[in-house]
């Protein structure tokens, strides 16, 4: 009976644990919100006069302070971050797994984080560990709407909201520009590939769904994961008009393993040059111009339209 | 407990006292980034922020899981009357493991219909409590298919063990595959068998649930020395088996949910530290058992601080997971030859 006494006593002592409060998740409470509804958070007050030794967190971050001519403010980076102003500058660990020691080494006066799960424990104990010492910018960039809105918290974040704003104007440019074109073109089904082996596809939800959708496009991928492993057969019978081949990693040539979908054997293959397109950043103006290149392909055997630059 | 039997008690514990704070100096003292212990105790930033913020609740976290897993791997060992038995390879961290994903997916599913909901679902304490009732439930699978003719076939609840693992490995794949992704590399993360950074409330629900849990199992030392004779021989000794059985599986369980919930699946713990730890102070439980969950705590601590530092040049850290599995793998092969050997020489 003693054992069976306990054994009660010890689930009842479970339950109560689990109606505890929830505790110190609070600090930095992750919005489902993108950033242009308002869902960034501070952690901390912004740095008076703007930041002046910042750690980013994400190479997308990177690319708004060297877009805001900022790179030189940048102490640290992650391990990922390829931009060739930041080769220099000392690695926190990874886009996932950052290092909280390695940002508190640094000594920084603002960390800026695009939302990631992945990182979340280690961002959670940076905001912890952060009162008085810095601020954190935590945005969340969740649709396309949210890269111009990003420009100008980062901006604000700099103390040069001027330029922030401006940022934003080029970026909500380079989107009406795409959208505007997208009425001069046929509305196409496009494949969109980040892997090969297995096969990665963007779907729904994805931020290049939403940039084909604005293109005027179809996007070829149903169901509702955002980047779903995909099987090649729903790929094939998805017939798409073009495939957009977005696997940087894997030679050119090993599109040809992907030779069951019309499209792949027909040539209506575009390759983009650069990862840009999957960069929620500052470089969409440049990718925005890939895409459009690569939506400007004619079918193979039709004549290209007029004004379609060559390839 | 007679005189020189407490002694040996109090030099055990004190010995694994001082190799949890020899390993917790050691992992607060070594890291990527160069701090000096005065200017952190002097409030000097970031030091004190890296030693006393960052490092110190790290060894803690994993002196926490070290000592339950260690504890667990020892009750379990007693039970099954093996020494191969560990929480890893009974599949009962894979059930704590399957319960506390479906408690973090449900808060991802249910995140989407009301944010402030899905955030407490997915906090520390159901997480736990996921982990404790998978681990609780899977002790008991694996014991009850375990036994044939009545009786519990070590080898067979080890096999059951290892087959369970795999199936949770795969369930766990298959509910990944409806996560979205943010919240799917959360979760591998976990799995894997990281120690990271929890919050203090974290820690602290950790805690309550790993001592008592061990603390369960301390009482049930003496009991443990019986059930290792042989159930009809500790009932003939006055033990009510069945129920001691109980208490034992579901205390055991519990560490073991607790310290899935705090870091994932860390293999091997339980199987390492009893097994070395029974070569210095010998079978009786009563030593046994609170030495092991110390020692656990101090190896644990000092794998964690190895995980971090082995891979430094690269910038990047392995979960403690693959280091104690790195350990651990050969060591149950040495041990399962050794037995094979025992066996073949008593027969000779």
């Amino acid at each position: 009976m003693r054992a069976a006494r306990a054994t009660l006593a010890f689930a009842a002592l479970l339950v109560s644990l689990v109606s505890a409060p929830a505790g110190a998740g609070d600090l930095l409470p992750v919005s489902a919100r993108g950033a242009a509804a308002g869902g960034a958070t501070w952690v901390g007050t912004p740095p008076p006069g703007g930041a002046k030794r910042i750690v980013t967190l994400a190479p997308s971050m990177t690319d708004y302070l060297v877009a805001l001519g900022a790179a030189g403010r940048i102490v640290g980076v992650t391990r990922v971050d390829h931009a060739p102003e930041v080769a220099d500058r000392p690695r926190v660990g990874g886009f996932l797994d950052p290092s909280p020691e390695a940002v508190l080494g640094l000594k920084p006066d603002l960390v800026l984080w695009v939302t990631d799960g992945g990182a979340l424990s280690a961002v959670r104990k940076l905001a912890e560990l952060s009162a008085g010492r810095f601020a954190i910018l935590a945005i969340p960039v969740i649709t396309v709407a949210d890269v111009p809105a990003a420009a100008k918290l980062v901006g604000e974040a700099l103390g040069d909201p001027a330029g922030g704003a401006a940022l934003a104007t080029r970026l909500q440019g380079s989107l009406d520009r795409l959208k505007a074109q997208a009425s001069g073109r046929p509305r196409r089904r496009v494949l969109f590939v980040v892997g090969r082996d297995p096969l990665v596809v963007a779907g729904p939800g994805s931020f290049p769904d939403e940039l084909l959708r604005l293109a005027g496009c179809d996007n070829a991928v149903g169901g509702s994961r955002a980047w779903p492993v995909y099987p090649l057969e729903l790929a094939v019978a998805s017939n798409p008009d073009l495939v957009i081949d977005a696997a940087f990693d894997e030679p050119a040539a090993g599109i040809s393993r992907l030779a069951a979908i019309p499209a792949v054997r027909r040539g209506d293959v575009a390759r983009l040059p650069r990862d840009d397109l999957l960069r929620a950043g500052p470089r969409m103006i440049e990718a925005l111009g890939d895409l459009e290149q690569a939506l400007a392909r004619s079918p193979a055997g039709a004549t290209p339209p007029a004004g379609a630059p060559p390839r | 407990m007679n005189g020189p039997q407490r002694t040996r008690l109090v030099v055990a514990l004190a010995l694994g006292l001082l190799a949890i704070v020899a390993a917790v100096a050691a992992s607060c003292l070594l890291g990527p980034q160069p701090v000096s212990l005065r200017a952190a105790l002097d409030g000097v930033e970031p030091d004190r922020a890296i030693l006393i913020g960052l490092r110190l609740p790290r060894a803690v976290l994993a002196a926490l899981v070290g000592f339950a897993l260690a504890g667990a791997g020892t009750a379990l060992q007693a039970l099954l009357r093996n020494p191969l038995a560990e929480p890893f390879v009974l599949g009962v961290s894979g059930g704590a493991a399957l319960g506390g994903t479906i408690v973090l997916l449900a808060a991802a599913g249910l995140s989407a219909v009301s944010g402030p909901a899905g955030a407490l679902l997915g906090a520390a304490p159901p997480v736990a409590f996921g982990a404790v009732l998978g681990a609780v439930l899977s002790t008991f699978l694996v014991f009850g298919l375990g036994r044939i003719g009545g009786r519990l076939v070590p080898e067979a609840a080890l096999l059951v063990g290892i087959v369970f693992n795999a199936f949770v490995a795969g369930v766990i794949t298959l509910l990944k595959m409806l996560a979205p992704p943010d919240q799917a590399a959360r979760l591998l993360y976990w799995l894997m068998g990281a120690i990271g950074y929890e919050s203090g409330s974290t820690l602290a629900v950790g805690a309550v649930l790993v001592f008592l849990s061990i603390g369960t199992l301390g009482l049930l030392s003496a009991r443990l020395n019986l059930l290792t004779l042989g159930d009809e021989e500790a009932a003939s000794l006055g033990v009510d088996v069945r129920r001691t059985r109980a208490l034992v599986f579901f205390a055991a369980s519990a560490a073991t949910g607790a310290a899935v919930a705090l870091a994932g699946m860390v293999g091997f713990v339980g199987l390492i530290v009893p097994h070395l730890v029974r070569r210095l102070v010998g079978p009786d439980h009563r030593l046994l058992l609170p030495a092991s969950a110390l020692f656990g705590a101090a190896f644990l601590v000092a794998a964690d601080a190895l995980a971090r530092l082995a891979f430094l040049p690269l910038g990047t850290e392995p979960p403690v997971g693959a280091v104690t599995a790195f350990l651990g793998g050969p060591f149950f092969l040495w041990l399962l030859r050794r037995q094979a050997r025992e066996h073949d020489e008593a027969a000779t």
